[in-house]
């Protein structure tokens, strides 16, 4: 039987399509999971952090916890956050249900690089902490001029 | 002899991106008295407006979307985008239109008031 190169080359882009359909839909499979915080590989409420240059910025989730219940504190590149959740299960209530957890977290970080304590910035909304860290003099990015 | 062509062209350099957000299950506390259930449901980090709430013949359906607007380089990521989704049978004896909600610190504080039929009545003894 006679093949031209083409012709192999679209049966190995059929498989290459099977083989696409078949990771979607074992992706699909961890689609469905229950948002247990803390479930994570670390211990305490899930966080982000990213480097935009001048400062870091760090995003994390903590639903149901007051700002005055929540303390910052920075040394150097030593980030510690901590809090309490207080219960707010109303009053006169019968509970079915009690999923949320009540805890106290402590979370520390080594950061990349030493911040500008003086200069932090937090901010609480909707559940989502977001803390601008501005970068110590010293781990600011420079500009080299060439001579 | 002539170059076969294809009907339809596909890029194969260009890799197929689909941005599905992940669906969760949010945690929920369920608690009822006289006058009404509430549901305590935690959606860190979605705004009150991508909030959805559906009630269609005793069934409750929530769902909210979060994004996550960080920017720079990612160092880690634990977080993602998410949309939070989650259905419950309520009884048909809520009273639907009474029906309210508030967001608090990320935490969505649903009511669902019962009916005047469905409340405990207490029934007084006439002296005869």
């Amino acid at each position: 039987m006679l093949m031209r190169i083409s012709d192999v080359d679209r049966m190995f882009n059929a498989m290459d399509l099977l083989q696409s359909r078949m990771n979607r839909m074992s992706s699909d499979f961890g689609r469905f999971r229950t948002a247990v915080p803390g479930a994570g590989p670390y211990s305490g409420p899930a966080a982000n952090l990213y480097d935009a240059g001048g400062h870091l910025e760090m995003k994390m989730e903590l639903p149901g916890i007051d700002k005055e219940n929540l303390s910052i504190k920075i040394q150097g590149n030593y980030l510690e956050v901590s809090g309490k959740q207080e219960s707010d299960k109303p009053e006169g209530y019968t509970p079915h249900r009690v999923e949320r957890g009540l805890s106290s977290f402590t979370r520390s970080f080594t950061l990349p690089t030493d911040v500008d304590s003086s200069k932090v910035e937090a901010q609480l909304a909707n559940g989502l902490l977001s803390i601008i860290l501005p970068k110590s003099e010293a781990a600011q990015p420079k500009q080299i001029t060439i001579n | 002899m002539g170059e076969r062509t294809d009907l339809v062209k596909t890029e194969s350099n260009v890799p197929e991106r689909s941005r599905e957000i992940p669906a969760v299950a949010p945690v929920v506390d369920i608690y009822e008295n006289e006058d009404e259930i509430l549901l305590h449901v935690d959606m860190p980090g979605v705004e009150k407006e991508d909030i959805t709430v559906n009630i269609d013949n005793g069934k409750l359906s929530l769902a909210g979307v979060r994004h996550i607007s960080g920017e720079g380089a990612v160092l880690w990521e634990e977080l993602a985008d998410v949309e939070y989704q989650r259905s419950f049978s309520v009884p048909q004896t809520i009273d639907v239109d009474k029906v309210n909600a508030e967001m608090h610190n990320g935490v969505l504080h649903l009511h669902l008031p019962k009916s005047e039929a469905a409340k405990p009545r207490q029934i007084e003894i006439k002296g005869g």
